[in-house]
């Protein structure tokens, strides 16, 4: 946990690091906020840092350290509003915005910062990947709300399509990953395990992304995140027309619910997706169904899966 | 013996005079390097945009001494991570005016520099590179100036002085 430590100015390190002693699995977040105490957020609660408040020095110096003291390499980052580091943790920003055009063009006082550390879990899909392959795999799209793991699912099951596990093939599989939280790239190199068949489109926007990855890598199975809007749906029904299978994950609670957004409708009515997979809420990496095309609960024991 | 002791005296005088000349003539020579260094600076910032340390380094190795100090000392520094930037850099910049022929001025004028240089965007970074280039050249205008006018007069100076006190002496 160097690659996170060595950001801080020496004092608040120093504090961090009583205060953690050997609980960096359990910690999900570290938040920063100018003159106010240090919030840590493990898995089963908040913890306060009331001794250090970090002042404006010391946000400089965070900065300085995020930025090897060259802010001016941060345009796109400051943009966006957060910082992937060494490691695939990302820091998020806030502060005073800069506009131009009435778009954002930089967070210019930076006095908000929340270092979400990164869960590589390595072997949390291994349980699920049986429900995914049926002569091939199958589509499959992930629903859960935030924090329950999605994306943790989805990086693991990734690594797993494309090593290969038992009798199954290592598979080609292109990742779309446009927030960098899949494979959490640095200079296109991901800082997380994929597999021996991944290439990592990073950054990119996924409607366009998907089409250029069919294109240029030839991918047998698309990773996607987050899939929302209209383009996104569209660039998907496409990727599967050209037969190319497709792992994505959506924010959602329930397939009731996802069924009412307009934006879905030729997804979810077409069936695309031969498996569903609900996350429980509040419980993160716990699966609650997994339904097949015609939406029954195919899952043997639900629960705890994953851990 | 008198005569050997007045021969060292104004050997002594003249070549304090010659180096009084050679710093008038070097100082040119070294605020342009620095210049031409700031250029290449803006380019690996601009168009390469690599961090500073990187760009310490390339720059390092394309331009001479004295000026190459600087660089190579901020980039050996910066390796390590936890340091205090400006510091650094003032303690660097002391260093170099210590073995050059630059005087107080280049030296505030990089100092400045210094406290600007990796806290703002590529627009804003060029702007104060631009800025700091500005002042060098008129840093170089009245070095220039200055060599024009002494240089010639220190290497006499020097002889004649004392060759002065050699004869108030005998």
């Amino acid at each position: 946990m160097r690659e996170i430590l060595r950001l801080f100015p020496e004092e608040i390190q120093q504090a961090v690091q009583v205060k953690l002693l050997n609980r960096w699995d359990k910690l999900q977040e570290i938040r920063l906020r100018l003159n106010q105490p240090i919030e840590l957020i493990f898995d089963d609660g908040i913890e306060w840092l009331l001794t250090s408040k970090p002042t404006r020095k010391d946000g400089m110096y965070l900065i300085n350290q995020l930025s090897e003291f060259s802010l001016y390499r941060l345009e796109d980052e400051l943009r966006e509003g957060y910082i992937t580091i060494e490691g695939g943790h990302r820091v998020g920003l806030s502060g005073k915005v800069n506009t131009l055009n009435g778009s954002v063009k930089a967070i210019q006082h930076i006095s908000f910062m929340n270092i979400r550390i990164a869960k590589e879990k390595i072997g949390v899909a291994k349980s699920i990947i049986p429900y995914l392959y049926d002569n091939g795999y199958l589509n499959t799209l992930f629903v859960g709300a935030p924090q329950t793991g999605k994306t943790t699912l989805i990086r693991d099951v990734t690594r797993i399509m494309s090593t290969g596990w038992g009798e199954v093939a290592a598979q080609k599989v292109g990742v779309i990953d446009e927030r960098s939280e899949i494979a959490a790239s640095i200079k296109g190199i991901p800082q997380h395990n994929l597999g021996l068949r991944t290439d990592v489109m990073d950054a990119c926007p996924k409607a366009e992304g998907m089409m250029m990855m069919i294109r240029s890598m030839s991918p047998e199975i698309l990773v996607v995140d987050e899939i929302g809007n209209e383009k996104d749906v569209d660039a998907l029904l496409e990727a599967i027309n050209a037969g190319v299978v497709v792992v994505c994950t959506i924010h959602g609670q329930t397939l009731d619910e996802l069924k009412k957004r307009p934006s879905l409708q030729p997804l979810l009515h077409q069936s695309v997706f031969q498996r569903v997979i609900l996350l429980e809420s509040n419980r993160p990496g716990t699966i609650h169904r997994i339904y097949n095309e015609k939406e029954e609960n195919i899952i043997r024991q639900p629960g705890v899966l994953t851990r | 013996m008198k005569w050997i002791g007045a021969l060292l005296f104004i050997g002594t005088t003249t070549w304090l005079g010659f180096e009084w000349s050679q710093n008038l003539t070097k100082r040119p020579k070294q605020i342009r390097q620095m210049k031409n260094a700031l250029q290449i600076l803006e380019a690996e910032i601009l168009y390469s945009q690599l961090p500073l340390q990187e760009a310490f380094e390339t720059i390092a190795k394309q331009i001479p001494e004295p000026s190459k100090t600087l660089f190579k000392s901020m980039s050996v520094s910066m390796e390590q991570r936890n340091i205090e930037f400006v510091t650094t850099w003032e303690k660097a910049v002391e260093e170099l005016i210590n073995i050059s022929s630059l005087g107080s001025n280049e030296q505030e004028i990089l100092n400045q520099f210094g406290r600007t240089l990796g806290q703002h965007d590529f627009t804003q970074q060029q702007k104060h590179i631009q800025l700091t280039i500005s002042h060098l050249e008129r840093e170089l205008q009245d070095a220039i100036d200055d060599q024009n006018r002494y240089s010639k007069m220190a290497k006499s100076l020097g002889f004649l002085c004392g060759l002065f006190i050699v004869l108030l002496l005998i």
